[in-house]
């Protein structure tokens, strides 16, 4: 009889640890994460001045560069691609109608897609154009399926005229925003 | 890579639920052998004790100051992405963390000495297990959100990684001292023998993506970031050439290392107890100064560098004869170079997480002298003597705290213990800290004859649902005490 509080005691102890417990978890939801995030970079930066345009003459591609780019056909980039926009930039201050063409080419050098920029002489705002692809844009394809980038700059206007503004150029930036689904 | 999620997600939250360093249930709960192991300088009554092996000693602690497991997989019906957005990367900061420790004592023997009774020897055998990880929050939220969107301009420091991890089996030898009736000294000696360690504790740097001065976005990466291990390749490369000897070779490697075979190193407990008035003690204890020389199969992982780029740049007239199509493997390969990657097998001190104890203790409802008149020691034992009396109740307060990566982590305790004769005591503590602040905690101390049987339980509030719980801990243990010549 004596040793009954402490068995009490005892028992109460016991029925605390059978008493833990814990609420249903269903650990599957880890299949359901999405983690899909944005990523930025600078993509094409190109600037000539307007001597080098001159020196190749009137009506003439003073510029003609194919590069490799496989930024986005990496097999681990191209399967998770969503979406995305590509923002180019020009400014030209020369004194010329130019013309910036940006091929986007397979892997045979063919082309899949183009953006042609015709920019007035001494342009007086940032030409600034959004290119979306994914849902409600350009087939997100081309990019995963584009390994390298033709870039081309034509001079529309003649070979002499020099601009009045300080360091005539023009200027081509572009730079990227684009959605992966990592899992 | 879902299994790969998996695993990482569970080994990260699962740890939650497991066991914590600070032992304040345990602490100058002087009824138990175990408690000098967290004060050297414990009052000590028993003639000698003997745990029995493996389970003398058990104690599991898991902690998150942060999400719980219940947080993120409750069965609710709410989308997970947004869980984990709201509950995860919206809330935790890097200073919020994961921990787990786990000891397992192996032997633990204490004796009085022949000659001096008021020396009481102990000396045993533990493994511990202790993993650390910050949450590195500004790579969680690059991971998941990006550089891009909302995220331009932001400062991504990558010195929110940071963590520490080892396996280590500890052989030590402590000597108690009654120097006086009023007060008790103790010190340890402990010979770490480590099985692995890793730590990525000095990381800094930062990622950003701005506004280019050139093109339309820059990106810069600075980054001195170096993860060291020991002990951990060779145990990979068995799991991972996954031969039909995988069990035997880990068995091996882990019965070399816990036995002096692999990275040793050497630490001190010091401890101490003092009357300042027949019912009121004070007492205090450092544990684990000490550190481990890791020198073999030491592989350390760096990263390491600064690096800006606007992507492929062309100038005319400069590049007009540049014909290259490769630039977008030229901008790759400098990045590669301007942030190298390397291995290197330097040797390193790894410190052990110092831990400190303070406490005072009132004695009130005086219960005479009997509970331990059969001692046979006359050293804190019942019987006579101012410092002999025995007391029902205690009532007191205690502070707890350890060195951690970020810094200095403290516990704010507060206690009762109650013993009802030899037979049963126990002690309930309420203890505040980062990772909650309703901690109650239950621990009794059973003694039927000589076989002595503890258990001690925190955060008993959480019990109800385990997996909401931010901490939670459980020891618990058998010993054989003797108190006469038995």
């Amino acid at each position: 009889m004596k040793r009954l509080p402490y068995c009490i005691i005892l028992l109460s102890g016991f029925l605390l640890f059978l008493a833990a417990c814990t609420e249903e978890q269903d650990f599957s939801q880890v299949d359901d994460l999405q983690v899909t995030p944005t990523l930025a970079s600078g993509l094409f930066y190109f600037e000539s001045d307007e001597a080098t345009i001159n020196s190749e003459g009137a009506l003439s591609v003073f510029y003609s560069q194919e590069v490799n780019f496989d930024a986005f056909n990496e097999q681990y980039v191209a399967e998770r691609l969503i979406e995305g926009v590509i923002t180019y930039e020009i400014d030209n201050t020369t004194s010329k109608e130019l013309r910036l063409i940006i091929e986007f080419l397979d892997d045979a050098g063919r082309p899949l897609d183009a953006e042609i920029f015709t920019i007035e002489a001494n342009s007086p705002e940032t030409v600034v154009r959004d290119v979306p692809y994914g849902p409600g844009g350009k087939p997100i394809d081309i990019l995963a399926n584009t390994s390298s980038l033709r870039v081309s700059a034509i001079n529309l206007s003649d070979g002499t005229s020099v601009s009045s503004a300080d360091d005539p150029k023009i200027i081509l930036r572009s730079g990227a925003q684009f959605v992966f689904r990592l899992k | 890579m879902r299994m790969t999620f998996k695993i990482i997600w569970i080994a990260l939250l699962g740890s939650a639920s497991i066991f914590a360093q600070n032992k304040e249930l345990l602490y100058d709960f002087n009824e138990i052998p175990q408690s000098l192991m967290v004060n050297p300088g414990v009052k000590t009554s028993q003639k000698w004790h003997v745990g029995i092996p493996v389970v003398s000693g058990l104690a599991f602690q898991g902690a998150t100051s942060g999400v719980t497991v219940n947080d993120l997989f409750a069965n609710d019906g709410i989308d997970f992405t947004t869980k984990v957005q709201e509950r995860l990367l919206d809330v935790m900061g890097n200073k919020d963390d994961f921990s787990t420790t786990s000891q397992i004592e192996g032997i633990t023997i204490g004796f009085r000495g022949k000659n001096r009774p008021d020396d009481y020897y102990s000396f045993g055998i533990y493994g511990e297990t202790d993993i650390i990880t910050y949450w590195p929050k500004d790579l969680a939220i690059l991971a998941f959100e990006g550089n891009g969107g909302g995220n331009l301009g932001r400062s991504f420091d990558l010195g929110d990684l940071n963590l520490r991890g080892e396996m280590i089996n500890v052989f030590h030898f402590g000597i108690n001292r009654k120097v006086s009736n009023a007060l008790t000294l103790g010190a340890r000696a402990k010979l770490y023998s480590s099985v692995f360690q890793f730590q990525s504790i000095k990381n800094s740097g930062s990622f950003t993506t701005t506004a280019g001065q050139n093109n339309i976005y820059e990106s810069t990466i600075t980054a001195d970031m170096q993860l060291q291990t020991a002990g951990v390749r060779e145990i990979y490369d068995i799991i991972d050439e996954d031969t039909g000897t995988t069990q035997k070779d880990l068995t091996s490697v882990f019965t070399e290392r816990v036995l002096l075979g692999g990275n040793l190193g050497f630490g001190l407990d010091f401890g101490f107890s003092y009357d300042l008035n027949p019912q009121t003690t004070i007492t205090g204890s450092i544990l684990d100064l000490g550190f481990i020389n890791n020198s073999k199969d030491v592989w350390n992982y760096t990263f390491a560098g600064s690096t800006t780029t606007e992507g492929i740049s062309v100038f005319l007239p400069d590049d007009i004869d540049d014909v290259n199509n490769d630039l977008w493997e030229e901008l790759i390969d400098e990045i590669d170079t301007a942030l190298p990657h390397g291995e290197n097998q330097s040797s390193y001190i790894s410190w052990r997480p110092v831990k400190v104890y303070g406490s005072i203790k009132y004695d009130f409802g005086q219960g005479g002298g009997a509970v331990l008149d059969n001692c046979g020691c006359a050293v804190n034992g019942g019987g006579g003597g101012r410092a002999l009396d025995y007391y029902r109740n205690s009532l007191g307060g205690q502070l707890f705290m350890i060195k951690r990566p970020r810094g200095v982590q403290a516990a704010l305790t507060g206690f009762y213990q109650r013993r009802f004769g030899r037979a049963l005591s126990l002690k309930g503590t309420y203890t505040v800290d980062k990772y909650s602040l309703t901690n109650i905690g239950l621990g009794a101390n059973f003694q039927l004859g000589p076989v002595n049987f503890y258990v001690l339980a925190d955060n008993l509030l959480s019990y109800a649902n385990l997996a909401d719980s931010h901490y939670a801990s459980l020891q618990f243990g058998f010993n054989i005490i003797s108190w006469n010549g038995n």
